[in-house]
């Protein structure tokens, strides 16, 4: 019964070609545009807060004024008292982080680019409170004048040995690292010890004062949880705002709005393709009522004309995938505006089952037009086209 | 074309489901555009409010604000350059403000703005430790007459009236004197003060004396020490302005594509439905452009209708949406470009059976249905 329905559905898709391969590329394109999109959000996010997600201190604590923004908070020295002082807390670790215009040595072009610095108080081995959590190649900065880079920016000259210059002022920094995920503000991003931060500040505004720290990476003491560390933390004034990491991540101010707005345009291409596929399966088989009258008036069982009808639509479906997904891979490869894009294999995998799934669902309405279809008719003449 | 319209109005149900489907679509489509507007609006106000022709950073500054200090002498040289008729400092700082009657975690996001040269809608600066505030702050409590607490200092900021449209960078403007924000942001951001006389930028007003378009003239007065831009080039050149703009332009064409598609695909099903009447209509004298004329009408009012419901709704997602969550910004400009690329669209998806009508014989058609 299989082998007649493929048949039946591929000799009919032979001899529409035109019709079919509209709907093909139809749901090719809005493949291609969520897949896109969904890899347009991630590489966005990540770019915006990889730094925060991806170093190791398991609670930041950030001043109520900064709004969760690392470079609008600053922690003053009472503060800063207070959170050491905290129930809970083990190590506290002060962090630092400015824009800076950065000239990097490996990029052929001498291009300078906006250049986030993350200052951390490293400790002998590079590693501290701050440090970023996975370093692909080479290590953590051990002295001042080094920094670790995110894996992003190593197509923009920011590689192992290359110098990044700070302008003005001309303070350089030497990468020795490069790490995984770790970008703040979807910009060139270095992993320094804090007082190269402080230089760097110093550097290019001979006028500042000191910087205070912006924010206070803490580890909590043994069997103590990050969210029992961020409790004490808060209970220590009104003016201190902690956050576990995957918190100070994911409230980071534009990351909500961002998921957001992806949202509601994921839920609306979600719901063009099964109307698409549905409305198309529905008017063919309006169109080819008749044929299929005279199908089941020679013996065709409905069973087999309805699986023809589904196979159909999975081939089609399929088709539209497989294409969307061709179309998408070399644009995930690419870099959009300083998103890395990347290909996401689960979102591929997630919108293949859930656009069969949903278009299978909508040719419904087909298939039980196709069940209605009453063989008598084709004696009758009020069935089949005369 | 009569008929064509007579067949909508009759049968209705036969054009319900693309139309339909053309509403998500468009939807998508104003949905997009007008994320995009609240992006780029919520961003570059307080650029576009500015009545100048250039924007002067200095060299390294890479259009930032933060990163950009302009020297007294700098500005010197800024002003005798020909054709410079007023120059005025601007700097910002973006602080958290605490607005009487709110909790004491709950911040209102600002920037503010010192300047001495007005832009739209501002008068001359206020006097110290009062600014102008931009209108969206209105949704954080502020009111006229109150006094707001900016940044780790508090500093007290008196609000003495309100501004529309001049937000940056995603926060709502405050909009004070030179004196005022210096004042400011050496309290609250000791790293980033600036001392007397120095600003982050300059705005200038003023025309080209020679062949030399005014900022680049400005430029070579100043040694390359300034990287000055139009108005329009400063605001492209806000980091991740135009990257958006690029982004969302391309995901909107795509979207485009997709109606001209499914346009496509629903009226050649029709055409092929209706072949046998085609032939008909030939055979008694219709013409190939009249039965193609009426496909035509109906995409459109299909697409029109489609359209003004998906109008309709995106202007209720918009007031539903809470203020602070997605930038979007409904405008008559967007909705009336999306209909226009709807239209379009729905005209070009139809060209695709027009082929189909041509070929339509009516001997042979009259044949099969008699």
């Amino acid at each position: 019964m299989v082998a007649a329905s493929m048949f039946l559905a591929l000799k009919e898709m032979a001899r529409a070609k035109v019709r079919f391969a509209l709907l093909v590329a139809a749901i090719a394109l809005l493949v291609f545009l969520i897949l896109f999109q969904q890899s347009l959000q991630n590489g966005l996010i990540t770019g915006f807060i990889g730094a925060i997600r991806d170093q190791n201190a398991p609670v930041l604590v950030y001043s109520v004024d900064g709004q969760r923004v690392v470079q609008g908070s600053v922690i003053t020295p009472d503060l800063e008292q207070l959170v050491r002082d905290a129930p809970g807390v083990d190590e506290v670790g002060r962090i630092g982080q400015g824009t800076f215009t950065g000239l990097p040595s490996g990029n052929d072009d001498g291009e300078t680019f906006d250049t986030t610095l993350l200052g951390y108080e490293i400790g002998p081995d590079g590693d501290g409170v701050g440090a970023p959590s996975t370093v692909l190649d080479g290590r953590l900065p051990t002295a001042d004048g080094e920094a670790v880079v995110s894996d992003a920016d190593v197509r923009l000259g920011y590689g192992i040995g290359e110098v990044v210059t700070l302008l003005p002022g001309g303070k350089q920094i030497t990468v020795v690292g490069v790490a995984r995920d770790v970008q703040l503000n979807v910009a060139p991003t270095l992993f320094v010890s804090y007082d190269t931060y402080l230089d760097a500040v110093q550097s290019v505004n001979p006028d500042a004062g000191e910087p205070l720290p912006n924010v206070l990476g803490v580890v909590p003491a043994d069997g103590v949880s990050d969210a029992e560390v961020v409790e004490s933390v808060n209970a220590q004034s009104l003016e201190l705002d902690a956050l576990t990491r995957e918190d100070a991540a994911a409230e980071t101010p534009g990351v909500a709005q961002v998921q957001q707005s992806f949202n509601i345009i994921f839920l609306l291409y979600g719901l063009v393709v099964p109307c698409v596929t549905g409305l198309f399966f529905l008017i063919i088989t309006f169109q080819k009522a008749n044929s299929l009258t005279l199908l089941r008036a020679i013996g065709a069982p409905a069973g087999r004309l309805v699986s023809s009808l589904l196979i159909q639509v999975v081939i089609i479906i399929g088709a539209g995938l497989a294409l969307g997904t061709l179309l998408y891979y070399p644009v995930s490869q690419q870099n959009l505006g300083g998103i890395a894009l990347r290909f996401e294999a689960g979102a591929v995998v997630f919108w293949s089952v859930l656009l069969i799934l949903l278009g299978v669902a909508s040719s419904l309405l087909a298939a039980r037009r196709v069940l209605q279809i009453d063989p008598i008719e084709a004696t009758t003449g009020q069935g089949v086209g005369t | 074309m009569k008929l064509a319209l007579t067949e909508l109005r009759r049968r209705p149900g036969r054009f319900a489901t693309a139309t339909v489907i053309l509403t998500l679509i468009a939807v998508l489509l104003m949905f997009l555009g007008g994320l995009l507007d609240g992006l780029i609006a919520n961003s570059t106000g307080a650029l576009r409010a500015q009545q100048a022709d250039v924007v002067v950073y200095s060299d390294t500054a890479q259009a930032s604000f933060v990163r950009s200090r302009i020297e007294p002498d700098v500005r010197s040289s800024v002003e005798s350059v020909d054709g410079v008729t007023e120059v005025g400092g601007l700097g910002n700082v973006q602080l958290g403000a605490r607005v009487p009657g709110n909790g004491p975690r709950d911040l209102a996001s600002t920037v503010l703005f010192g300047y001495e040269l007005p832009p739209e809608g501002l008068p001359e600066a206020p006097p110290m430790g009062q600014a102008y505030a931009d209108d969206t702050l209105e949704a954080d409590g502020v009111e006229v007459g109150m006094t707001i607490l900016l940044g780790p200092a508090r500093s007290p900021i008196e609000v003495i009236g309100f501004v529309s449209d001049t937000n940056f960078a995603g926060q709502s403007s405050l909009w004070a004197s030179d004196a005022t924000w210096r004042s400011v942001l050496s309290e609250n951001r000791p790293d980033a003060r600036l001392a007397e006389g120095v600003f982050q930028a300059l705005v200038v007003r003023g025309e080209a004396a020679g062949d030399v378009p005014l900022a680049a003239a400005i430029d070579d007065a100043t040694g390359g020490a300034t990287d000055s831009y139009t108005v329009d080039a400063a605001i492209e050149a806000i980091p991740g302005v135009s990257e958006q703009t690029t982004t969302f332009n391309q995901i909107i064409g795509v979207t485009v594509a997709i109606a001209l598609v499914v346009i496509a695909l629903f009226f050649a099903l029709l055409t092929v439905e209706r072949t046998g009447l085609y032939g008909v209509l030939k055979a008694l004298g219709a013409k190939s452009s009249t039965l193609f004329a009426g496909l035509v009408a109906q995409a459109v009012v299909v697409t029109a209708i489609a359209a003004g419901v998906a109008g309709a709704l995106v202007i209720v997602l918009d007031l539903i949406i809470p203020p602070g969550s997605i930038p979007l910004l409904v405008t008559p400009a967007r909705l009336v470009t999306s209909v226009v690329l709807l239209l379009v669209a729905a005209v070009v998806g139809c060209a695709f059976s027009l082929r189909r009508v041509l070929r339509v014989d009516p001997a042979s058609a009259i044949g099969t249905t008699s």
